[in-house]
């Protein structure tokens, strides 16, 4: 099963991701995963905030960290578990600026991923955010960005069982409410 | 008429291709201009038009004056509510969300996303149903109400 979740900055996305993941992991009695996509920070201020995250999350999360190459994560998962990704936006502009992979590549890489989750039975369920909505970046890397992050957003909301806008903390369910 | 709206590359233009398979586009993006409208054609078909903010844009180069403008793009919403009438082929615009983001510091950004925004808001009052395109999604905000 898969979840798509996207919204405007302080939509309440995380949040409401984050309940969605809990009240699923209890239900199914499985374990409940969190997969951070933010390269390790070199900023205190960065570093702090990924602390009272993690501490906000509780202990019921077990969190992995993996900024780009997602399948490395894959033999840490278990069968009928819960995986949170948050977020895709961090995810793809790593991607895009900090690493050699392709933009073909990535979305195979994504896609393949997703497809492994499925075979185990794992609650995938990913957090993006808009980006869109507003005017286009006049610069023709953002563009490439923008192009890029929509894309995969296109893809997701193809394959998933349940896609949400988020819109001041309300969840609009576009598939699967 | 119909609107559809919706953020940049949100599938807004797919959705409008498999509901008018057959349409003439006035596309703002394959460089045709607003004076391209009325088309020539022996040929009726229905009409989709896109890229309004790229037209607005070049409505504010040198001087110019919002209120006039809006009401400018208004009197051609209302012809070509006039023509959809008369031809009896649908009329489609297809329109980009952009008031979403931060206030632009330049005075001509501000006027873009207000004319857009206006432009929008004119085009929805004026059609029976408008559509909202989200990340490869669509879903109707406005529907037809039989009279």
């Amino acid at each position: 099963m898969m979840t798509f979740i996207s919204g405007g900055v302080r939509s309440g996305k995380s949040r409401f991701a984050e309940q969605l993941a809990e009240q699923d992991a209890q239900a199914r009695g499985g374990p409940l995963f969190y997969l951070a996509t933010a390269a390790t920070p070199q900023e205190p201020e960065m570093q702090a905030r990924i602390r009272w995250h993690q501490q906000d999350r509780g202990t019921a999360w077990i969190t992995l960290e993996e900024p780009v190459a997602l399948n490395a994560i894959l033999p840490r998962l278990q069968p009928n578990s819960t995986l949170l990704l948050d977020c895709l936006t961090l995810w793809s502009s790593q991607v895009m600026f900090a690493s050699d992979l392709s933009l073909e590549e990535a979305i195979k890489q994504l896609s393949a991923f997703i497809q492994a989750l499925a075979d185990q039975h794992i609650h995938l369920i990913v957090v993006s955010n808009d980006i869109n909505e507003c005017l286009p970046p006049t610069e023709c890397k953002l563009l490439n960005y923008v192009n890029f992050l929509q894309s995969l957003h296109q893809c997701l909301t193809a394959q998933a069982d349940q896609a949400i806008q988020m819109l001041s903390g309300c969840a609009y369910y576009w598939k699967g409410g | 008429m119909k609107l559809i709206i919706g953020g940049y590359c949100s599938g807004k233009r797919r959705f409008v291709g498999q509901l008018y398979p057959n349409a003439r586009w006035i596309s703002a993006y394959s460089g045709d201009g607003l004076a391209d409208w009325p088309p020539e054609s022996s040929t009726p078909s229905p009409m989709v038009i896109e890229g309004w903010e790229r037209w607005i844009e070049a409505d504010l180069i040198g001087a110019y004056d919002v209120k006039q403008l809006r009401a400018k793009y208004a009197n051609l919403l209302d012809t070509y509510l006039a023509h959809e009438q008369i031809s009896k082929q649908p009329v489609c615009l297809i329109m980009l969300e952009i008031g979403r983001g931060i206030v632009p510091i330049e005075a001509k950004q501000r006027a873009l996303r207000d004319l857009n925004g206006w432009l929008s808001q004119d085009a929805a009052e004026r059609c029976n149903e408008v559509f909202y395109a989200w990340n490869g999604l669509v879903r109707p905000i406005k529907t037809m109400i039989e009279p």
